[in-house]
């Protein structure tokens, strides 16, 4: 299976106003971070990715799938993580959350519950498995939002600002975890520096376009530099 | 929300708990008011909570967590109709939100799903679809500590400002905050492969 992320003179409009333009992108490094300004773009980026937003004009094909036109199939290849747990918390415990991950893909009861304990346990949410998912910390939210991806065996996994509601330690762990541990191809969207020049290639954008592309280190300086 | 255990109500499957819960809460609800009404319905859930293995303390959990709503309800009735007559109304809501609590501390949220959702199958024929409806109702239990939270984040913004607490700037945010918060829990949906 192909791991190219490749984007076609692509642009968005959101009420006839553009969010993204006339973007022409090829990627197929494993760790990508996408950085930029409140407003610059990077989300709705982010989010052709899986087809939560479909393009106005051009074409996306991700791993070879067109998210548009086959949503099905992009959502069983690619995971995302958003940026607040708590919105991503769909069934009242953190085993049934993590279980309904795996509904209607004709696994029995026997297979899905060895999978989640299995899944829980690499989490370190064993203990936590008929807790109210509610009732977790941000951290541990956002390693259940992460477990409940990842046991779809994602080809790609699109974190939105994974780390921007939680605290120093929490941020360390689930970067960890995305950056070293997960073999899965990433593109992370973060206002974190840190994280960014841990990845393979930095992409930013700026007001919809996409204006620097490369070593993350370098891309990051740049940003930083206009910053000030 | 469930309780793990292994108690007989845990190990009744969700289906046959369901439709003798509603069968309870219909006798009891329609019953002439008497006090043998009363100390049946009482010993009803006293037995209900003791064959959970839950015990007496998850009772007194489920009582208290229901203190305001039996204020509520309560005082009104007692002023226009008599204290003896507001007692039998208020015992009969009590006893059934106890029994219906029993459903959903023995049953996993998910079998609860399965059960509704069979027991909704019939409605296919009219194009409903049973197994959203099943998610639905499991997502409103998600979701119903979210929402309190919401309402806990705007009193302390209004109070941080110095603001007292009015019916319509409390309403307004919260209702922001509960249609932003379902527009994320649509796109959590769909990202996970739920349409």
């Amino acid at each position: 299976m192909s791991t190219d992320l490749h984007f076609e003179n692509v642009s968005v409009e959101f009420a006839g106003r553009a969010v993204l333009r006339d973007l022409s992108l090829k990627l197929d490094e494993r760790r990508i971070a996408v950085i930029g300004s409140n407003g610059s773009g990077k989300s709705t980026f982010a989010r052709m990715l899986n087809g939560l937003v479909t393009p106005t004009r051009g074409e996306v094909r991700v791993h070879g799938i067109d998210p548009a036109r086959q949503p099905k199939q992009v959502r069983r290849r690619v995971g995302f993580v958003f940026s607040n747990p708590d919105a991503q918390i769909i069934m009242p415990t953190v085993a049934e959350d993590v279980a309904f991950s795996l509904r209607g893909q004709g696994l029995s009861r026997t297979e899905i519950q060895a999978r989640v304990t299995a899944a829980l346990d690499r989490f370190g949410l064993t203990e936590h498995a008929d807790a109210p998912a509610q009732t977790l910390s941000g951290g541990q939210k956002q390693l259940l939002a992460l477990c409940a991806v990842l046991i779809r065996e994602p080809g790609l996994v699109v974190a939105d600002e994974p780390t921007a509601y939680l605290d120093a330690a929490n941020s360390r762990r689930i970067a960890r975890f995305l950056l070293d541990e997960m073999p899965q191809q990433l593109v992370i969207v973060t206002h974190d520096p840190r994280l960014a020049v841990r990845c393979d290639v930095a992409l930013r954008f700026e007001e919809g376009v996409l204006v620097d592309r490369g070593d993350p280190a370098a891309v990051v300086a740049r940003y930083e530099e206009e910053q000030l | 929300m469930y309780r793990p255990g292994g108690g007989l109500l845990h190990r009744t499957p969700a289906g046959p708990k369901l439709l003798t819960v509603m069968a309870l809460a219909l006798a009891i609800s329609l019953a002439p008011a008497s006090p043998w009404l009363l100390a049946g319905a009482a010993a009803l859930v006293l037995g209900g909570y003791l064959l959970t293995g839950l015990g007496l303390p998850e009772l007194g959990r489920q009582l208290w967590g229901l203190r305001w709503l039996v204020l509520v309800m309560l005082v009104p009735q007692a002023v226009f109709l008599s204290l003896p007559a507001a007692a039998v109304n208020v015992t009969r809501v009590v006893v059934v939100v106890l029994l219906a609590a029993l459903v959903t501390l023995t049953t996993r949220t998910e079998d609860l799903i399965d059960a509704i959702a069979r027991a909704l199958g019939p409605l296919r024929r009219f194009r409903v679809n049973p197994n959203r409806i099943a998610l639905m109702l499991s997502m409103t239990i998600t979701t119903v500590p979210v929402i309190a939270g919401f309402a806990t984040q705007v009193r302390e913004a209004q109070r941080a400002r110095g603001v007292p607490v009015q019916p319509l700037a409390f309403v307004v945010p919260l209702l922001v905050m509960a249609l932003k918060h379902s527009d994320d829990l649509a796109d959590a949906l769909t990202a996970r492969g739920i349409d």
